[in-house]
């Protein structure tokens, strides 16, 4: 896919995320949107290989890769309509869906599971990589330092972990603090690779991806993004973390998700 | 032999013909470890005191077609991961072995942030993990055996030092359990090192009781329902031990036997001392353990 497919892709994923949301009454849409970008690079513009596996540790954009399953034939459109019904699909991803490779929910699990995911690799000797991609609030977790310490100290090189940094947490901005704060310094001091890009720009997340293939160290990719992005009214709004938009609302989402299908 | 290289010989023998055997160390050394980490570098990785890590990783191999041992001391390998422990290996149903050492104040003078008096109730907490409480080398050898065939999450509450053979048949083993003579009026069911203790005076009406958790349906119909009264005893906290798995029991199955339950007194700790004298401190210490007996039964 070229990079307008991809956009055009994005827009419909982004469309059936609020069409999901407006049926079930149940949102994450400030932080899906911000991520559905990345998550149709991979899907879409083959940066995820057949054997790679991926966990989405921000497992509440879930709806994003619903949507994306159901369009690969991953998910049938009865799985995917069961979405927020007793029993059906849910607001985190569990292994019972095709596809998923772990199950989410629990932060701070993810760098540490995908280490040892990228190790059996390479013990099997497999060419296959762990990706991973989490939240810029979930760093505070202590779990993933404890990861970043292992992977760095074992070169692993086949894992790589995207950020999606939208700098809002569920309550509050999470700016340039503690943890961001020379984050390349910190992070490459403990031997991995660092990539910053525009999680919203597919050359640069393709782009991003090629420094994977080179490097000899795990990496670590920041991808600057807006939460609530594509509709003009959720952008860098913390209220759009779990907001439900009212009918309103929902009326100039459709307009604005839709204007590159018309 | 020590039960510890018992269950680490064995594990050797298993991770010989089973190249997918990993086993983690929780940055903790034992004698019994260094000839599998010497013939097996590739099988064999020191994490680091990193807990959470230690069982994330674990979980990330296992969910990648491996069967891993984890090692650490059984107060930190638990209650330190034991979000990692549900989620990461619980909720996928992992075939990951959690190995603690330091069973009950076996830590004794290394005080009461080592000794391992909660990990049996913490575990119970979750149904994926198979409970062993090994405490002679052949109960040792059979954990390692029976967690790495059953491909599931598996904990292993180790003991240190030698132990007197309790003489387990394999099909004991299997069950989860052992009478120790013929049940008389009273029944003390004990586990780990509590057996040994009680062997040592009471030759008759003792279960060892090896496997807590699932407890097999043979224990309800050959022990509990044949006791006119039961005294558990265990070096663990009253609340999540064997006591409570037997009063547990009792109710589920309307069985109106007394039970009088010994154990750690229900305090946190913060003495140190050798293990007898912390025995002591909970009417643990054989002396006291046998009046209490006799005066029970």
């Amino acid at each position: 896919m070229n990079n307008l497919q991809l956009q055009k892709k994005a827009r419909w994923v982004r469309l059936e995320v609020l069409e999901a949301i407006v049926k079930s009454g149940k949102s994450h849409i400030g932080g899906t949107y911000s991520a559905t970008d990345l998550l149709v690079a991979l899907y879409y513009g083959k940066l995820l290989r057949p054997g790679d596996r991926f966990i989405l540790s921000k497992g509440h954009a879930c709806t994003a890769l619903y949507a994306i399953f159901l369009d690969l034939g991953k998910m049938s459109r009865k799985v995917y309509d069961s979405y927020g019904i007793n029993g059906g699909l849910g607001g985190q991803l569990e292994t019972y869906i095709p596809g998923v490779d772990f199950n989410t929910g629990s932060m701070g699990h993810a760098i540490g599971v995908a280490s040892g995911m990228a190790l059996a690799s390479r013990m099997d000797r497999k060419k296959s990589r762990a990706i991973t991609m989490i939240g810029d609030a979930e760093l505070f977790e202590g779990s993933c330092w404890e990861a970043i310490i292992f992977a760095g100290q074992l070169e692993l090189a086949n894992l790589v972990v995207i950020v999606d940094r939208n700098r809002l947490s569920v309550t509050e901005a999470i700016e340039d603090d503690s943890i961001y704060r020379n984050f390349k310094k910190k992070i490459e001091s403990f031997g991995w690779s660092y990539v910053n890009i525009n999680g919203h720009d597919f050359r640069d997340i393709q782009k991003a991806f090629q420094t994977v293939k080179h490097t000899k160290q795990p990496t670590m990719i920041i991808a600057d993004t807006v939460k609530g992005k594509g509709v003009s009214f959720m952008e860098n709004n913390v209220q759009w973390h779990n907001a439900l938009p009212s009918p309103e609302q929902i009326a100039i989402a459709r307009k604005e998700l839709s204007y590159g299908h018309t | 032999m020590d039960i510890r290289d018992a269950l680490f010989d064995e594990i050797y023998r298993l991770g010989e013909k089973d190249k997918d055997l990993i086993f983690i160390s929780d940055d903790l050394d034992a004698w019994g470890l260094r000839k599998f980490k010497r013939d097996f570098p590739r099988q064999f990785i020191n994490i680091g005191v990193a807990e959470q890590n230690l069982i994330d990783v674990a979980a990330g191999l296992a969910a990648s077609g491996k069967k891993v041992f984890v090692y650490g001391i059984c107060s930190y390998v638990t209650a330190r991961c034991l979000e990692q422990i549900r989620f990461s290996v619980c909720s996928m149903n992992l075939p990951v072995v959690i190995i603690g050492v330091g069973a009950g104040f076996s830590f004794s003078f290394d005080g009461p942030s080592h000794h391992g008096i909660h990990d049996i109730g913490l575990m119970r907490m979750l149904p994926e993990v198979t409970i062993f409480n090994p405490i002679d080398a052949r109960s040792a050898q059979m954990s390692a055996r029976l967690a790495h065939a059953r491909k599931q999450p598996a904990y292993i509450r180790l003991d240190k030092g030698e132990f007197p053979d309790l003489r387990y048949t394999d099909s004991e083993l299997r069950e989860g359990f052992k009478k120790m003579g013929p049940l008389g009026d009273t029944t003390v069911i004990s586990t780990g090192i509590m057996s040994q203790q009680i062997m040592k005076f009471r030759t008759k009406g003792v279960v060892d009781l090896f496997r807590l958790q699932p407890i097999s349906p043979q224990f309800i119909s050959q022990v509990l329902k044949k006791s006119k009264r039961i005294i558990t005893v265990e070096e663990n906290m009253f609340t999540g031990g064997i006591g409570s798995i037997v009063s547990e029991l009792l109710t589920d199955h309307g069985l109106k036997i007394p039970l009088k339950r010994l154990a750690v007194k229900n305090r946190q700790f913060d003495r140190f001392g050798t293990r007898e004298w912390l025995w002591s401190l909970s009417g643990l210490d054989m002396p006291t353990l046998q009046k209490k007996i006799s005066r029970h039964a």
